[in-house]
């Protein structure tokens, strides 16, 4: 982002970024920065908090009017009030059993667990009148078998010219996880990112089943299929410690 | 729950040690007050409408998202997954603020929000972006955009 400021204002826009890893921002120096401390991936901190948005929002544009720079660096005071657990979340399915570790038995696992949210997904879609499921433009059910079969070992083929198959499984895993986490968020309770998090890696058997196919991927002889294992299938905090 | 210490400590480590690109110049451009400015966000979460390519890999390239684009008209593409998606899966103003910013300009607080806004994928390489990011100004320049908000995640 700083170095798009920079760019920008090179080129005669003025611009002013929000900056979530303050270290890097004071090593990129852009021209005007305001460092929020909320969790990656909420610049502008809670959503649906329309009021608490628009104070993030009004303290880095009135950096614009600032008549003495560049560098500006400013903090915002306030954190998320969302970062923290809703005690009357509860998970939308029972967990569907850990018995089974072999990849035949996660892959038959989860395509019987993601029917079972298709109900919880749907008042999602309701309630909030979008989705973040799309990536890979298949129906959950072949995205879910699409995914299981890679982890039978079957490396089907990539199911969009556009794509190259290992393309197409890491859009898949995208979209399996966006139907999981959106179908866990239904109703009116507030859960923070980590009780989410938490529920999908643990408690799933979607979560089991990534987590072993990034194991699996690893030892593949295709160098794009190792590097999105290591890197784009699981969040470095949910990767079990080695041993 | 944000800052690096409530981080796992390794990734801690590598996004405050990640080498990041070192300029010459310091650009300032000033400009009329927040009430008369036109906004444009740019973000980095690799957002796409539907129906478009997504970011493949580390593309450098950006996308145009127009100002009355839907919600339900856009997909996170960006490669990390080391940043939280539940936030915009609910909200996109939390990393794209266009609903936040029509409000603050009916309130008369910025003068009017841009026609069109973009996203980049933050994990690009930044010289790769360079050339698509001046481009970007010669559009925003013509939308007479003179403010834009960069929202990473």
């Amino acid at each position: 982002m700083s170095a798009l400021a920079h760019y920008l204002e090179e080129e005669g826009i003025a611009t002013v970024a929000i900056s979530l890893i303050r270290p890097q921002t004071e090593n990129t120096r852009p021209p005007r920065a305001l460092w929020v401390p909320f969790e990656l991936g909420r610049p502008l901190g809670p959503p649906n908090e329309h009021e608490f948005q628009k104070r993030v929002i009004l303290a880095a544009l009135q950096l614009l009017e600032r008549e003495h720079g560049p560098v500006i660096i400013e903090d915002f005071p306030d954190d998320d009030p969302r970062a923290q657990p809703d005690p009357s979340w509860e998970p939308p399915i029972e967990p569907t059993g850990a018995a089974g570790r072999s990849s035949e038995a996660l892959a038959a696992r989860l395509e019987t667990e993601i029917p079972l949210l298709r109900d919880a997904h749907a008042q999602w879609q309701a309630q909030r009148g979008h989705t973040t499921v799309g990536l890979c433009a298949l129906p959950i059910a072949q995205c879910g078998r699409y995914v299981a079969d890679w982890l039978r070992g079957c490396a089907p083929p990539s199911m969009r010219e556009v794509f190259s198959a290992p393309l197409m499984l890491r859009f898949a895993l995208d979209d399996l996880k966006a139907y999981y986490l959106e179908a866990a968020a239904v109703g009116a309770s507030k859960p923070s990112s980590q009780q989410l998090g938490d529920w999908l890696w643990n408690e799933t058997a979607a979560g089991a089943a990534i987590l072993a196919l990034r194991e699996a991927c690893l030892t593949s002889e295709d160098e794009r299929l190792r590097l999105i294992a290591g890197n784009f299938m699981v969040p470095a905090a949910r990767v079990p410690s080695p041993g | 729950m944000a800052r690096l210490t409530s981080l796992p400590p390794a990734q801690a480590k590598r996004l405050a040690e990640a080498e990041c690109p070192q300029f010459e110049t310091t650009p300032w451009v000033i400009g009329p007050p927040l009430s008369q400015r036109r906004v444009a966000v740019v973000s980095s979460a690799g957002l796409v409408v539907k129906g478009e390519m997504p970011f493949r890999g580390r593309d450098a390239d950006y996308r145009a998202i127009s100002s009355d684009t839907k919600p339900e008209e856009l997909l996170i593409s960006h490669i990390s997954v080391n940043f939280d998606r539940t936030g915009l899966q609910e909200d996109w103003n939390v990393a794209f603020p266009l609903e936040r910013l029509q409000e603050l300009a009916a309130d008369g607080l910025i003068g009017s929000v841009g026609g069109t806004h973009y996203s980049f994928m933050g994990a690009s390489d930044p010289v790769q972006m360079e050339p698509h990011a001046r481009e970007l100004a010669g559009r925003l320049k013509q939308d007479h955009v003179d403010a834009v908000l960069l929202c990473p995640v």
